[in-house]
């Protein structure tokens, strides 16, 4: 039942923005409380499925395993994040009149009905309802991107509509191929990957390679893989902030989770080879497209939605490598990249609100004049960059590792290589925004708490990552490495 | 019984490449609908399946009444130019869609020996009502020419779900069509949005975000 409550918490909170929709503050409140129910509840799963590594059914329907429960985890946490860095951004938008009280209540709608969306993915085992709940993340998602309804923000959601919309359409044409190699080797139908996934050894392979090839395309799209990537930078860098934190880190890796349960239906038909490879190959090109556009890129936004394709891609490559090291590597890193995204994006938010612009090169002081927020982006990007002691340097640790342990020297120099040419590009970036020479009597900002919570609450698992793994995530990881590598 | 309706949505697929007005492109879209409604009901009867024959209601419903609707009274509204806007010329996609058919038969055949030939026909058919829906979405300008080629390519779709082991199941059908419904309003809203702050329809003038 805990999970029909996951479900059921976002819709409440949804109908109490429309119900409540005049008293902003009380609206505000309240979700951040409903996210912070959500968050427990997660836990809560992590300790009980995720550490035995049990599964719940229900309905035929909904299915929860320590994979599944690990994603809500990461859901949940960067949503607590978004709702409480929401309180102050969205008071924020409608005291200077950017938006108005009913377009605010408005957002918190479309925040909890994107949750909600996000929500379903890992919960349900058909892969039609699957690709339902993806592209209805798409749909909700557009409008937090055209929120400000500028000609870029249109523009972007445009292009992210589109884009997206296509590319799940050649998923669901891999889904059904899927479901049709799964006919042919049993003579029943099915969309459900349990079921998938346990005739694997029948499954009809030429199909199944057709199939896995579209389903990498369609959800690889909407998981920004270059070279389909391209509606990524203009989305993430134009929706309202609290949403950029959540399509660059969360949407993404809801598609993987998707690619992940196909992989899983690869490995068992085909063995670990062919899907496998093709990941790598998809992570090594993304890592490569990011890190060229990283170098030129003077967008503060943009830069962190490229950002996004890099991580995504050393992802994909610790996914890639299966060796459950790597495995173990890239699922820590989802978690990893999730937290410390979405700190550079609230980061992000508050300087270009404080500064009215998106360039980095007109941007100077940000240490100076916003001491807080500037502190946060400094440790944010040591993170981001894979510095030790941040979190993120354990996970990129382990998958280069595991790259070696395995013998893929190749890869391991290639993502070695390219990390430390995006860490250098990253710092010059940042170094100049963050330390460069304010503006002459610039107002130095004070944020409010409730602004800073939503920092706080992300530092803990960017520092604490690093150097100590509690052990309900080490077990629920431990369990998903399981059932992702079938040891 | 079959081939004929094949056949017929076959006409509406080329015909939607060669279109150059908008209103065209919007009528082809609901007469291949029609006959993609028209397939599914006969083979809904012929396999009794009472699923199949609420879908094809469906079907009917959204894509032969609503959505037409819907984009002609948003095409009328925006006053934009009946213009589609083309990078490749109507008769040179033509020329690439009927290259495309060719190698989607000859991929199709290739990939699935064990279909009889009626199935062949429909898979081969699928694949290339996908194609020109892809040639729509990326060969034509007006944002209105997108959201068409995006219901081409979910026409074809639709059939290739149809001629394997007859369609998803219905829950799921069920979904994929209030989400496609739901993608059309939107990227609606979008299309007014964007005649709004642009003054136009036309995507190849939306650069502003580069790099």
């Amino acid at each position: 039942m805990l999970i029909l409550f996951i479900l059921a918490v976002p819709m409440l909170l949804a109908l109490f923005s429309v119900t409540l929709g005049q008293k902003l503050s009380t609206v505000a409140k309240m979700n951040s409380l409903g996210h912070l129910t959500l968050f427990l509840t997660a836990l809560w799963l992590m300790l009980d499925v995720g550490l035995s590594g049990k599964v719940i059914q229900l309905f035929n329907f909904f299915y929860l395993d320590a994979l599944s429960v690990f994603f809500i985890f990461v859901i949940s946490l960067v949503a607590l994040a978004a709702s409480l860095y929401s309180i102050t951004y969205i008071e924020d938008n409608v005291k200077t009149g950017e938006i108005s009280p009913k377009k605010a209540a408005y957002y918190y709608l479309l925040f909890n009905f994107f949750c909600f969306s996000m929500l379903l993915v890992p919960s349900v085992s058909n892969l039609g309802m699957v690709w339902a709940a993806v592209e209805m993340t798409t749909l909700i998602s557009a409008f937090l991107v055209g929120f400000y309804n500028t000609k870029q923000s249109v523009e972007a959601a445009w292009k992210y509509i589109i884009i997206c919309s296509a590319g799940i359409i050649i998923a669901l044409f891999g889904t059904v191929l899927l479901s049709y190699a799964y006919f042919l080797g049993t003579g029943a139908k099915s969309l459900n990957w349990p079921e998938l996934l346990s005739a694997g050894a029948v499954l009809d392979k030429n199909i199944l390679k057709i199939a896995l090839l579209f389903i990498l395309v369609g959800y690889g799209t909407k998981a920004g893989l270059a070279p389909m990537h391209t509606w990524l930078p203009d989305a993430h860098s134009q929706a309202v902030t609290p949403g950029s934190a959540l399509l660059s880190g969360v949407l993404l890796k809801t598609s993987i989770y998707v690619l992940l349960r196909c992989s899983m239906i690869s490995g068992a038909s085909l063995g670990p080879q062919y899907f496998q490879h093709l990941l790598l190959m998809f992570g090594l090109i993304s890592l490569v497209v990011s890190c060229v556009f990283i170098l030129v890129q003077s967008d503060l936004k943009r830069l962190l939605a490229y950002s996004s394709i890099e991580h995504i891609g050393i992802i994909c490559i610790g996914f890639g490598l299966a060796t459950p090291l790597a495995v173990f590597g890239a699922l820590l890193h989802i978690l990893n990249h999730a937290a410390t995204k979405a700190l550079m994006f609230f980061g992000a938010g508050d300087v270009v609100r404080k500064f009215g612009k998106h360039n980095m090169h007109a941007i100077r002081g940000v240490i100076k004049t916003m001491p807080f927020t500037g502190s946060m982006l400094l440790i944010g990007l040591f993170a981001l960059t894979g510095l030790p002691p941040f979190s993120i340097f354990i996970s990129e640790f382990l998958i280069i590792f595991a790259a070696i342990a395995k013998g893929s020297f190749w890869t391991a120099g290639l993502v070695l290589g390219l990390v430390v040419i995006i860490f250098s590009a990253m710092l010059s970036h940042f170094s100049k925004m963050l330390f460069g020479k304010a503006v002459k009597d610039a107002e130095i900002a004070h944020e409010p708490l409730t602004g800073k919570l939503a920092f706080l609450f992300l530092l803990i698992p960017i520092c604490l990552l690093g150097l100590y793994l509690p052990g309900f995530l080490n077990g629920t990881i431990s369990s998903a490495v399981k059932v992702i590598t079938g040891a | 019984m079959e081939l004929p309706i094949i056949f017929l949505m076959m006409v509406f697929s080329y015909a939607l490449v060669a279109d150059r007005r908008v209103p065209n492109a919007i009528n082809n879209f609901r007469w291949q609908s029609f006959f993609l409604f028209l397939l599914t009901l006969l083979l809904g009867f012929k396999e009794k399946e009472l699923a199949l024959i609420l879908v094809a209601g469906l079907l009917f419903g959204l894509k032969v009444v609503a959505i037409p609707y819907f984009l002609q009274r948003t095409h009328k509204e925006l006053k934009a130019s009946d213009d589609l806007g083309y990078f490749l010329d109507p008769q040179l996609s033509m020329v690439l869609l009927l290259v495309l058919s060719y190698l989607s038969w000859t991929f199709v055949h290739s990939l699935f020996p064990a279909c009889d030939r009626l199935q062949l026909v429909m898979l081969t058919s699928s694949f290339i009502m996908a194609i020109s829906g892809m040639i729509l979405m990326v060969l034509r300008m007006t944002a209105l020419a997108q959201i068409i080629g995006l219901l081409v390519m979910e026409n074809g779709l639709f059939l290739l779900a149809s001629s394997l082991s007859g369609g998803m199941p219905f829950f799921v059908e069920t979904a994929v069509f209030f989400d496609v419904f739901v993608s059309v309003i939107i990227s609606g809203v979008f299309v007014y949005r964007i005649k709004k702050y642009f003054t136009h329809i036309d995507v190849n003038k939306l650069s502003r975000l580069r790099g």
